[in-house]
């Protein structure tokens, strides 16, 4: 702990978790799907409706799935879709709703265009294109449902409207990412605040409260979205090198953040904002969750809806699941099943962390379920 | 955590016999305590953070969960139109059992059969790569990839298995690891601890930097800034107070050479920036040869410039040769008398508590009330009104002995009062005028009253003044007797400030005998134009021209004049000074004051002549007092290039012979066998149209479009300017570039001879490798048609090629690189030597940086 302490400096060292499960909690695997042979990318559950929050969707290949989880481990196959565009890999998906409180799905991948499904009537609703390379992550804005962000290849993050099929705007530019953009989140709170992180192992905070207007006008904008005049966020108020390597997903804790680096662990850390000079500032690394075998990138973790846990697969197949809130922290259970072994590239934790569900490369979905007192 | 160290401080000093080896062991255990105490403070700190983040995220998510139960309800009202998500929940295509036991390894729900019932997504057409083109780092086309900057370059030795790592500049290098250790809060309190208890020696410092990140030094200093931190806390005032004092502007007993210094070193007249990188600092100051003319005004048409102009006195001069002979004295006194009675009137309402017990205010209790007014205000007629109240002020009060002393010590004083009050004075200096007026017309006596009753018509005075009338003409009476004969010598001569004198003779060297130009625009705030003017006339130094011997031989007391100049010559550029501060180390080249008007002129499209650009001329004297002063290495490109050879070794420069205009001969008339002077054609960019094409020698080489004659210039040979230690380092890597791939590449093989020119006499080396002109492409002969030459041109070096011989349309230039024996590439020794046939990994790396 000194010696990983060093970086830091005396009497600033982060926490670290320790990997001796305290056997809190104990998952069982309930159920195994083959979904097709290519790899799924993302798989999560539907937290903005509270009545689909059994309802998940996954993404591999051309295909977006939408299911349901019942108890004793059943699930159901909703929906499903397949692009016709065959060489469309999805690599992200989110839940989003029209205003109206419609369910959308929005999916994107390797095409660069974000596809948006109207679930609620099966059909294609929208179809965004203007990123200029591949969409690693997109993540929807709790609050307002018709915000979907969407990181992407091309070193952008471009804010949407799915309702009015809007790009509102764009964050890239003079400040912004310098390589591929990983991963987005939106502030839980703090609705004008994001969070992106990507290969140019930089966590950027951004602001969007001098373009708000642009957000509530494209609400209301009849004309064609192509006429909208969409701006350019071009420097964070944020950033900050908490990595040496690439950072493949990052998740808001409040007004921390949870970011994980090809390096084997999430860290939490407090982004401390200077006002004097905007764009700077420090880091207060708090706790680190160790993850053995997670050196490659694209494998991102999930939290329940209250951010009690993080379940993070690896690269050979297991899953961690760490207790976020507790300090120091907890490591709840350690998911391992001899058949699971190829790499986990997405978790999704159920609404209150009983399920997990892991995708994983070679197109398998596993559904673990917590196991109860009462099922002894 | 401040007292507690010093309680047990007092212990190792008591016992200073205690064996060293225990006060360091019981050092590091307790540097180990403190270490576990911060570490637990610090989970504790940690935790409490985390709590208290989550009640807060709870607060937030229970927010949320509200949202987005009633997501659906807003679509009851109007379309009860229930989405067909929710109908599959209760109806799915289709349902995967859950494993009933642990054990199922033969349980795989397959998906794959689903596939049909799929809703099929339509393709979208992408969008075109243009459209979607955003500011990126990589879309700019930048210089960037060509320098190296932040970059290493590998060079990999073929035959022999090394590779040579280069980075470009060491600094950049070094530079994270000099990067300043950032100390924590905890390691302050480890140092505290540690010093204070065991006191600042080496011992405990080792320990201490085993624990604490940081230099030892850094350590050090962190120390005492921490412990300046805490003495501080203790008596923050008098630091306060201490410091408010401190911040004066110019010091005016400062001379102007030193109050010029920082200005004098630092900041590039070419460049007109401070701490210009390409010229560097403490450049030789160059006076213009010819003589400016002063700036003259008509003295006849000349207006007041303010209303202490000395032409006003003049005009009172005039007037009170009409009515009285006394009466122009007269005057002066009652003006001043009254504006001290101003001053100390508002000075007193600035004080209320002193003005009924005393009848002036004490000086004491106006420094004490005023000084914290700290003045900025500046304007010419404070001095004025300073001066004269500071007279007025002491000499009833003080016997004439001290009356000197206390007046420096009430100028601050009443500079502050005049500050503060300047509004009201002005007033006062308006119906001081009106006043003046009328007192020519009356003798003195009434005149006294009528100041006096001017006073007490003053509305913002009327309670201050009012009981005092009485003393204030009793006190002015006496004033007036003690004041005869004094006025004048106050107002002229007294206190004439180093600085004061010296701006007086710029002002003279600039303006003339004008004193409302110097005070205007020299000695604003410091003295009126009627001081300058007595100044001038009391024999003040009466030299228009002499100012300039006066302010040399100000320089010479301090020995920095440069004797060689006066010397020699006098009569052509008695301007032509120097100075040369202490430790200035003479680092680039002379610039040239006419420098700007050249380029005027040439604006204008005149042709210049060499006769009238006198920047050559005097360019040149300057250099050569540089290198008689041996301060500047000699002027000789042979001898850096040789010493640079053996630094560089198959690095080769090409020597050239420093050459000015007039061919570096001091005093001798320009060449101008020529026609034309060689720098104005550089200056103007003259050049020969040189074209590119694959040489008949080796690799690329530059070709003439149209014939020229001898000695014609034909070009200006550019490159980046480096540092002798950068050309060092540049030099390895060409070095190896040379021997590896030279005669793979055939595009590189006429650059990789890399020109180097020695700027000689500047620390500088035109590097042409990565950036240049066309002109970089000639190529080596031993039997060249050109060569080059350093010239100097509006005071830069610059290199330009010149003709050797008439030389034909497409003929190709060469010029002597001047190769050691051994030094020379194969090429160059037998022309026609070498295959082209590997491409080599090398060769794709140098296309990479699109360097050529």
């Amino acid at each position: 702990m000194v010696a990983e302490g060093k970086s830091f400096g005396l009497g600033c060292d982060p926490v670290v978790g320790s990997l001796n499960p305290v056997k809190k909690r104990e998952y069982r695997v309930t159920n195994r799907l083959q979904e097709g042979k290519r790899p799924l990318y993302a798989v999560v559950f539907n937290f903005i409706d509270s009545r689909y929050v059994n309802v998940f969707a996954t993404v591999g290949g051309n295909r977006i799935t939408v299911y349901q989880c019942f108890d004793r481990g059943v699930i159901a196959v909703l929906q499903s879709y397949v692009d016709e565009d065959k060489d469309e890999s999805f690599y992200s998906v989110c839940w989003a709703c029209d205003v109206d409180g419609s369910p959308l799905v929005a999916a994107g991948g390797s095409n660069g265009s974000i596809r948006v499904v109207d679930v609620g009537r099966e059909k294609i609703y929208k179809s965004f294109v203007g990123h200029g390379g591949s969409i690693n992550e997109l993540r929807t804005q709790v609050l307002k449902p018709s915000l979907v962000i969407s990181a992407s290849k091309d070193e952008s993050l471009r804010l949407w409207n799915v309702h009015t099929g809007i790009c509102i705007l764009i964050f890239a530019g003079a400040g912004g990412h310098r390589n591929e953009v990983l991963s987005v989140d939106f502030h839980p709170s703090d609705i004008y605040r994001i969070a992106s992180c990507g290969m140019d192992n930089t966590v950027k905070i951004w602001s969007m409260k001098e373009f708000w207007p642009y957000v509530d006008k494209s609400y209301t904008w009849t004309d064609l979205p192509s006429k909208f005049p969409t701006k350019y966020v071009q420097f964070p108020v944020y950033n900050a090198s908490v990595h040496v390597n690439y950072v493949d997903c990052n998740r808001w804790l409040g007004d921390f953040i949870l970011s994980k680096s090809v390096d084997n662990e999430i860290l939490l850390w407090e982004p401390k904002l200077k006002d004097q000079i905007p764009g700077e500032g420090a880091v207060d690394v708090l706790q680190k969750y160790p993850i053995p075998e997670c050196d490659i990138w694209f494998i991102k973790f999930s939290c329940d809806f209250h951010y009690n846990v993080a379940a993070v697969g690896n690269r050979e197949g297991k899953i961690f699941v760490w207790e976020l809130q507790s300090s120091p922290p907890i490591l709840n259970a350690r998911l391992i099943h001899p058949q699971s072994k190829s790499p986990i590239r997405q978790t999704a934790t159920s609404f209150d962390g009983s399920t997990i569900l892991s995708c994983c490369e070679d197109g398998t979905i596993w559904r673990w379920d917590l196991v109860t007192n009462n099922s002894h | 955590m401040v007292s507690k160290p010093t309680d047990s401080a007092s212990k190792p000093r008591t016992q200073p016999g205690e064996s060293a080896n225990d006060a360091i062991g019981t050092l590091s255990f307790k540097i180990n305590q403190l270490k576990k105490q911060i570490q637990a403070e610090r989970v504790v700190y940690i935790k409490e953070k985390i709590q208290r983040n989550g009640k807060k995220l709870q607060c937030h998510m229970s927010g949320v969960m509200s949202a987005i139960s009633t997501r659906g309800s807003s679509q009851t009202e109007g379309n009860r139109k229930i989405p067909i998500l929710s109908s599959r929940i209760d109806h799915p295509l289709c349902k995967f059992n859950g494993f009933s036991s642990v054990s199922g390894d033969k349980d795989h729900n397959n998906q794959d059969a689903l596939s049909a019932t799929s809703i099929k997504i339509p393709c979208i057409e992408r969008l075109p790569p243009y459209t979607s083109w955003i500011f990126l780092d990589r879309n700019q086309r930048m210089a960037e990839d060509q320098s190296v900057v932040g970059r290493r370059r590998i060079y990999y030795d073929q035959h022999g298995s090394e590779a040579l790592i280069c980075s470009d500049s060491e600094e950049e290098l070094t530079e994270p690891e000099e990067e300043k250790h950032e100390f924590s809060e905890a390691e302050d309190r480890v140092l505290w601890m540690a010093f204070e208890e065991y006191g600042l020696n080496d011992e405990v410092l080792n320990i201490v930097s085993e624990f604490v990140g940081g230099t030892s030094l850094e350590i050090q200093e962190r120390y005492k800034s921490i412990k300046e931190k805490n003495i501080g806390r203790l008596d923050q005032p008098s630091e306060n107070s201490g410091q408010s004092e401190s911040t004066i502007g110019i010091c005016p007993e400062k001379s102007l050479s030193a109050a010029l210094d920082s200005f004098d070193n630092l900041f590039c007249r070419r460049c007109l920036i401070f701490d210009c990188r390409l010229h560097g600092c403490s450049q030789p100051l160059i006076y213009p040869s010819e003589k400016q003319t002063v700036w003259s005004d008509p003295e006849g048409d000349r207006k007041p410039c303010s209303d202490q102009c000395y032409l006003q006195v003049k005009v009172v001069k005039c007037l009170s040769e009409d009515s009285n002979s006394c009466g122009a004295e007269q005057n002066k006194r009652t003006t001043i008398m009254e504006e001290t009675d101003g001053v100390l009137a508002s000075s007193i309402i600035e004080e209320p508590s002193n003005q009924s017990s005393l009848p002036f205010p004490s000086d004491v209790d106006c420094h004490g009330s005023l000084n914290l007014n700290v003045p900025i205000l500046v304007s010419v007629e404070k001095r004025k009104v300073t001066d004269q109240s500071d007279t007025t002020h002491c000499d009833p009060k003080l016997p004439p002995d001290d009356s000197q002393n206390s007046c420096k010590k009430l100028k601050t004083i009443s500079d502050d009062v005049v500050t503060v009050n300047s509004d009201s004075r002005k007033d006062i200096n308006l119906c001081a005028r009106d006043v003046l007026d009328k007192a020519v017309k009356h003798n003195s006596d009434k005149l006294i009253e009528s100041s006096s009753t001017f006073h007490s018509d003053e509305p913002d005075k009327s309670i201050g003044d009012g009981p005092k009338d009485p003393t204030n003409k009793t006190e002015f009476k006496k004033l007036s007797n003690s004041m005869e004969g004094k006025v004048d010598g106050m107002i002229s001569l007294s206190d004439w400030k180093p600085l004061e004198k010296e701006l007086y003779l710029k002002g003279v060297e600039m303006f003339g005998r004008n004193s409302c130009l110097i005070a205007r625009n020299l000695l604003s705030g410091l003295k009126t134009c009627m001081e300058v003017a007595s100044y001038m006339h009391s024999g003040g130094v009466s030299m228009p021209h002499g100012s300039i011997i006066a302010s040399s031989s100000i320089m010479e007391d301090k020995g920095k004049f440069d004797v060689e100049c006066t010397d020699q010559e006098i009569p052509s550029r008695s301007r032509l000074l120097r100075k040369r501060g202490k430790t200035r180390k003479f680092k680039y080249s002379w610039k040239s004051a006419g420098h700007p008007s050249i380029w005027k002129r040439i604006a204008d499209g005149k042709n210049q002549s060499c006769k009238q650009y006198t920047p050559c001329g005097f360019v040149q004297k300057a250099a050569k007092i540089g290198l008689e002063d041996a301060i500047v290495p000699r002027v000789n490109a042979e001898v850096d290039n040789a010493h640079a050879l053996l630094q560089d070794g198959n690095v080769t420069q090409m020597s050239v012979g420093i050459a000015g205009c007039g061919d570096g001969s001091l005093g001798e008339p320009p060449r101008r066998g020529e026609g034309q002077c060689g720098n104005m054609r550089l200056l103007l960019r003259q050049q020969q149209r040189i074209l590119l094409a694959k040489s008949d020698v080796a690799g690329w080489g530059a070709f003439l479009k149209n014939p020229v004659n001898k000695n014609d210039y034909l070009g200006e040979y550019t490159g980046e300017l480096i540092s002798h230690r950068e050309a060092d380092k540049r030099g390895k890597i060409y070095d190896r570039a040379n021997s590896s791939f030279l005669f793979d590449l055939n595009d590189q093989a006429s650059i990789s001879h890399h020109l180097h020119f020695l700027l000689s006499c500047l620390a500088y080396v035109l590097d042409a490798y990565r950036k240049g002109d066309k002109l970089k492409f000639a190529n080596h002969s031993s039997n060249p048609n050109c060569y080059a030459k350093v010239m100097l041109v509006a005071g830069d070096h610059r290199v330009g090629i010149f003709a050797k011989e008439h030389i034909d349309a497409s003929e190709e230039l060469f010029y002597d690189y001047r190769y050691g024996p051994d030094q020379a590439p194969p090429w160059a020794r037998k022309p026609e030597g070498s295959k082209r046939d590997e491409s080599t990994a090398p060769q794709g790396r140098a296309k990479k940086h699109q360097s050529h």
